[in-house]
């Protein structure tokens, strides 16, 4: 084969690879703006009435809250478990660290609908705690192994003999930890921040039992009003879900070379 | 390293306690559920009685059926993509890898809304079919197993060309054109040079696609609804139209140990070839 045959075959590979990656998105972009009633492809005639009729829904708006401060909250509460967990595991030769290792990742292994059906049946129903609260620390739980993660990898590269010599120099531990750690990992901080808020933010299985009247976050929000409506609205809200992820990977790309994290 | 342990310990601990609290003790009672007899003391009645009832037996070798299609379909794709990927050049190497991953950011929800809009009654495939006359009515292409794949495709694929460029990446530059120069077909290179090679990689993408494929949610339950049940939609079913618990505690210890002994079975196979 010639270099340039195999060019074309390597192209048009992955020409219907990303086709099949990506095209759907594209897809519903244009079904959210068709000008009829119920979803229809090839759009007929365009309108932006379905977009902006999304902001409109008031359930959508309420469950959009509750996701954005789950995903935001729950994300900060996972870092602050989170990093020094993965300090202490970095630096310190602890006795069971590998135990602590797996019980930190085992929210990843387990199935999200198991967990969040576990922590209804029982911590909510017998603590009487209320659904916001369970879905809170079921989200913290959820992106704490992300946390850990992402954070202990920004801090393998960071040599331990720095913050010696900080120590030496007279700051304390925790200066030492504020001045010399923490502006170091800082980018996988952040990275673990971002890969913890799309997490969060687009979990459904964990939420689904943790739902309550007026309790609902936006993914299943919109599988509840899928059921009952066909417009297309549904269709221009994922677009624009998929807008917003994109915008905020694409600023993490570019402020601080977010797929090295990943 | 620091040698103070009782002060590691304090920084390591709150996270261990929370994850253990919040995760692992919820999900072992909600586990051993199913093993506790009628009477008190322990039992496999759960699993017998789940076992015997036809639709539930069904939904099981379905889930296995769509997990193992899935994850076998995403590596066959997996490997051509990957191979291609990594022939690129620097530049737009990132560029196509960037948009293998970026899917993954974007909320299920989307990703799968957008094959009813491909797959409805009055989607792209059916006015196609209609328009061409191939069929006067359109066909129910939504609420079928081969809806669900494409949709468990679709969202798992990238898992399987990441694990594969990443492990691609590591084989030395030479060893391919080397292989071809001493006469190995480009089947004899895939089997003897790039697969044992890769193998590592192919290991974590089939587990992550399998598994993922197995514990997805919202795919069967929006383009298969409850006409192609899986595992976790059963499972939802159960819950919350028949309060079974039982049945719910059984197919969750199904999950988990169909998707460790994924794990192990491919890493089992991956040392086998060596």
């Amino acid at each position: 084969m010639n270099t340039s045959m195999r060019h074309l075959a390597n192209w048009s590979i992955l020409g219907l690879t990303l086709t099949f990656l990506i095209g759907p998105f594209l897809i519903i972009i244009l079904a959210g703006a068709s000008d009829t009633e119920y979803l229809a492809f090839p759009p007929q005639g365009l309108t932006f009435k379905w977009y902006l009729k999304v902001f409109t829904v008031e359930s959508f708006r309420a469950s959009f809250l509750l996701s954005m401060a789950l995903a935001v909250f729950g994300t900060l509460a996972a870092l602050l478990l989170g990093v020094p967990a993965a300090y202490a595991l970095n630096r310190y030769d602890l006795p069971m660290a590998e135990t602590v290792r797996t019980i930190v990742a085992a929210p990843i292994i387990v199935p999200g609908i198991i967990v969040g059906l576990a922590l209804l049946r029982y911590m909510v129903v017998p603590t009487g705690v209320t659904v916001t609260l369970a879905l809170f620390m079921a989200h913290t739980a959820l992106v704490l192994p992300y946390a850990v993660r992402v954070v202990s990898s920004s801090m393998t590269n960071l040599r331990a003999d720095m913050e010696e010599a900080a120590v030496l120099l007279g700051c304390t531990r925790l200066q030492a930890f504020t001045k010399v750690v923490l502006p170091n990992i800082r980018g996988g901080v952040l990275a673990a921040f971002i890969l913890g808020f799309v997490t969060s933010f687009n979990q459904v299985p964990v939420s689904l039992f943790l739902s309550g009247p007026g309790v609902r976050t936006l993914p299943i929000d919109m599988l509840a009003y899928m059921e009952i409506t066909f417009d297309p609205s549904v269709a221009a809200l994922s677009a624009l879900l998929a807008f917003m992820s994109l915008a905020i990977v694409f600023t993490a790309e570019r402020l601080l070379g977010f797929s090295r994290y990943v | 390293m620091f040698r103070n342990t009782r002060e590691g310990l304090a920084l390591a601990l709150p996270a261990a306690i929370f994850s253990t609290l919040l995760f692992l003790v919820p999900v072992g009672i909600l586990l051993s559920e199913a093993f506790r007899g009628t009477t008190g003391g322990w039992s496999l009645q759960g699993y017998i009685d789940f076992f015997s009832t036809p639709l539930n037996r069904t939904v099981f070798l379905r889930t296995l059926k769509l997990g193992v299609l899935v994850a076998g379909t995403a590596a066959v794709i997996g490997y051509a993509a990957a191979f291609c990927i990594v022939n690129l050049g620097p530049k737009s190497r990132g560029k196509v890898f960037g948009m293998v991953v970026l899917p993954l950011m974007i909320s299920p929800v989307a990703r799968t809304y957008a094959w009813i809009v491909i797959l409805g009654r009055t989607g792209i495939v059916n006015e196609a079919i209609t328009g061409l006359g191939l069929s006067d009515t359109p066909l129910r292409l939504l609420f079928t197993e081969t809806a669900v794949f494409l949709g468990l495709l679709q969202l798992f694929l990238p898992l399987m060309i990441i694990s594969l460029v990443s492990a691609m990446e590591n084989i030395p530059r030479d060893v391919i054109p080397a292989a071809r120069v001493l006469g190995a077909s480009w089947f004899a290179v895939f089997f003897k040079v790039i697969l044992p090679l890769t193998k590592e990689g192919l290991v974590i993408g089939g587990t992550l696609v399998f598994t993922g494929a197995l514990t997805a949610y919202i795919t069967p339950a929006i383009l298969g609804g409850s006409k192609v049940l899986m595992l976790e939609t059963l499972l939802y079913q159960r819950v919350n139209v028949s309060n079974d618990f039982v049945s719910a505690s059984v197919i969750a210890m199904i999950l988990i140990v169909m998707s460790f002994s994924a794990n192990l079975l491919l890493k089992r196979i991956a040392t086998a070839r060596s």
